[in-house]
């Protein structure tokens, strides 16, 4: 099997960016030798659900926390809100609702004394969402922290994150540890945040059933880079799946116009390809004395191809 | 062999200045053997002292360690026990099986019974992380012994005459062994984790393990550590509640400590205090008599006592580095700087409670001892623990990242404080009380205040942390 790759340019995504929540340029990032952000540029405007997609290691984890500030950066710049992240800048802070990826928060403390305390330092915090969101997530208030669940503690920092009612909700792989059910429920929460005006959520995941549900904006890390930043719908719009078939096999790939990665699998070559014209496709397939078939790939399968 | 070899290099790497301190040991107890045809019996005697010290806390290092390591998911490892137990049996001919053979080839007297006490004050450190009931049952033998010394010596001489005196010092290791091991195999629940910048001094039976883990706790542990939480919650939900009545920076600040320091609420201190008083008065009055006690000793030991709360503090910061990005989106401060002085501020507590702790037991001492002159004692513990308590903590915000660094820093500090304390006690008789104490504040306060303004600028200068650390 052999593949060949090619990037789809990066495409603004509304012309919004004089508004942007977040502006990053020129961001890189490096763990001792290994280089894990490579100049990252990316615009994330309001009101929008945007999916973090990318392998393991690809440096989603690492984007996210120097976003917020929580790991220095090597070179570039990240504007938060319309000002520079050189300092967190006080009450923007309360602006964002993070969940981290692993969830260690103080174990020895109680989950009603913990979020009390969170909840003092912030000038607006939602009780009753906070208070229903650990009814229905049945979460003990008197439990400490250590003795949850890895799963209970997931929906402990959602709550947390959510209950401020934050203008930019960062999360990162947020349901990896939870049960379908609450990954629903936490789905529908979500949404109903993202219903007041200008409410924008990052999210980082591999469960890409939940960036469909959200329609989200789908970002592409890969090599420490952004490859693109598009909605969904034109992802699923543009985005086509060429299937040649022939008996005799493929020794190498068949070049066609929009080709983003072919995969060549036995007596079939699969063509990922933008903005495909049905004709031209047609045409390649009789020249290679191949039959054609033209699917619409999901977004896992788009994530598998591309990531 | 490479997981037996990665087993025994365990204690080295948890804690590395104590392993490399006692290998040497081990190596100047086996030049001292080499020199017995040379020097005379007289020399092993000297290396049996060092086999026995070392063997004792080399083992009590290997039970923390394994400790820590034997949890449920390492028995899943291919052949945990057997590689475990090959271990054991390397580190029984290093400490015991090859000294006691040196010591038959070059006929020193009563080799075996050395070799045999060896091995016993091996398990008893084996012990001391895992089954520490054991070790109450070896500190009722130090009362007896304490009480009726005669008898003692007696019974101490005839065990040493008697050829029962090898089988029965190795059966009780062989007991000894089996129950801690069991202890340590044994697969429980998890404990609840505490506080990483929970102190961990004695009093509190709370240590975690090496590795950061909880400790696994006995009954009576669970109900004092249990009688602590209730009293942080208490306190927190006090604290909350002024804050909200009246925010202010003052409460801000002492709510942060509340969660940083849970168990540094007036209650806890002292309930801490209580324990400690408790467990000193009886180890002085019960295992080593008063009147066997030096003054000053006792005040550097106050010291020692009081300064042990740091080592944790600055293992603790580490490990909670993940935890306090929360912290940090929570304070939301204004700049990076001033969420560093927040920390240092809710930090800077740990000066004051230590002052007073070591004030506490110097005070106790003084009594258990019937000092001659608890004024200078005291007036000596207050100024050097003020100074050292300063240093303490400012080496441990800024200082190194490394165990082994840690750990040559906090022997170090607790040295030079008690090394500080013996100086400050002569100073204030050559000098008398108003001169001398007078002398001390600028010198040890003059050399804590300097250390910690220049700690604060370089931590201050630092940015915030939230990576978890490597080790």
């Amino acid at each position: 099997m052999s593949t060949v790759t090619a990037t789809a340019p990066t495409t603004p995504v509304a012309d919004m960016q004089t508004a942007a929540v977040l502006r990053v340029r020129g961001l890189r990032k490096a763990f001792k030798q290994r280089e894990v952000l490579r100049g990252i540029d990316w615009d994330v405007p309001p009101g929008r659900v945007i999916g973090l997609l990318g392998r393991n290691g690809a440096g989603k984890t690492t984007l996210l926390r120097c976003l917020l500030g929580l790991s220095p950066l090597d070179a570039g710049t990240v504007e938060l809100f319309g000002e520079p992240m050189t300092e967190p800048g006080g009450e923007r802070m309360h602006r964002i609702g993070f969940v981290p990826q692993t969830f260690d928060l103080f174990p020895w403390m109680k989950v009603r004394a913990y979020l009390d305390f969170t909840a003092a330092f912030y000038a607006h915090w939602n009780h009753a969402l906070a208070a229903r969101l650990l009814g229905d997530w049945e979460l003990d208030p008197k439990q400490k922290i250590g003795e949850l669940s890895q799963g209970q503690r997931q929906k402990l920092a959602i709550v947390r994150a959510i209950a401020p009612e934050p203008d930019l909700l960062v999360l990162d792989e947020p349901v990896a540890s939870l049960d379908p059910q609450a990954r629903r429920a936490f789905m529908a929460e979500l949404l109903a945040l993202m219903q007041a005006p200008g409410k924008t959520v990052i999210f980082s995941t591999h469960i890409t059933a939940d960036l469909e549900r959200a329609d989200a904006d789908i970002t592409l890390l890969r090599d420490g880079a952004i490859q693109f930043t598009r909605p969904l719908a034109e992802l699923r719009e543009r985005m086509r799946r060429a299937v040649l078939t022939r008996s005799d096999g493929w020794p190498q790939a068949p070049a066609t116009a929009g080709l983003l990665k072919a995969t060549l699998k036995g007596d079939e070559a699969q063509l990922l390809v933008e903005d495909a014209n049905p004709d031209s496709l047609h045409a390649l397939a009789a020249r290679e004395g191949a039959t054609l078939r033209i699917e619409t790939p999901t977004l896992e399968d788009l994530f598998v191809e591309l990531a | 062999m490479r997981a037996v070899w990665q087993l025994w290099l365990l204690p080295c790497r948890q804690l590395q200045v104590g392993a490399v301190l006692l290998q040497l040991v081990w190596l100047v107890a086996a030049v001292l053997l080499a020199c017995v045809p040379a020097a005379g019996a007289w020399v092993a005697g000297a290396a049996a002292m060092l086999l026995g010290f070392g063997s004792w806390f080399w083992f009590t290092m290997l039970g923390l360690g394994l400790r820590g390591l034997c949890r449920p998911e390492s028995f899943l490892l291919p052949d945990f026990r057997r590689r475990l137990a090959w271990v054991g049996a390397l580190q029984l001919a290093q400490w015991a099986l090859l000294p006691t053979l040196a010591a038959l080839l070059l006929r020193v007297p009563h080799a075996l019974l050395g070799g045999a006490a060896i091995l016993l004050l091996a398990a008893l450190g084996l012990a001391a992380s895992t089954a520490r009931y054991l070790n109450l049952l070896v500190w009722g033998l130090f009362v007896l012994a304490g009480w009726q010394p005669g008898l003692a010596s007696q019974i101490a001489k005839a065990v040493i005459a008697s050829p029962w005196a090898v089988p029965l010092a190795l059966l009780l290791t062989i007991l000894i062994a089996r129950l801690s091991l069991r202890a340590m195999l044994r697969i429980e629940d998890r404990e609840t984790d505490s506080s990483p910048l929970e102190n961990a001094q004695l009093g509190r039976a709370r240590a975690g393990n090496l590795d950061g883990t909880p400790a696994r706790r006995g009954k009576l542990a669970r109900r004092i550590g249990a009688i602590f939480d209730g009293t942080s919650q208490r306190a927190m939900e006090q604290a909350l509640a002024r804050y909200r009545r009246k925010p202010s920076w003052h409460l801000r600040m002492v709510l942060v400590r509340r969660l940083l320091l849970p168990h540094d609420n007036p209650q806890a201190l002292a309930l801490r205090l209580l324990l400690v008083a408790a467990i000193v008065t009886f180890y002085v009055v019960a295992v080593m008599h008063r009147q066997r006690f030096n003054a000053v000793m006792v005040g550097a030991y106050a010291i020692l006592l009081g300064l042990s709360r740091f080592p944790q503090l600055g293992r603790g910061m580490r490990q909670m580095r993940p935890n306090l990005a929360d912290l940090y989106l929570t304070l939301a401060p204004r700049t990076r700087a001033d969420y560093q002085q927040t920390l240092l501020d809710a930090l800077t507590v740990l000066v004051p409670i230590t002052v007073l702790s070591t004030l506490a037991y110097t005070g106790l001492g003084i009594v258990l001892t019937h000092a001659a002159e608890p004024l200078r004692m005291l007036l000596d513990a207050a100024i050097v623990s003020a100074g050292a308590s300063l240093t303490a903590l400012a080496v441990h915000l800024i200082g190194p990242e490394g165990s082994f660094g840690r750990g040559l820093v906090d022997i170090g500090v607790t040295l030079g404080a008690m090394a500080a304390y013996w100086g400050g006690y002569w100073l204030l008789g050559a000098l008398g009380h108003a001169l001398g104490s007078g002398v001390l504040l600028l010198l040890t306060l003059g050399f804590g205040l300097g250390v910690w303004t220049s700690a604060r600028r370089e931590y201050l200068r630092r940015p915030p942390c939230f990576d978890a650390p490597l080790a």
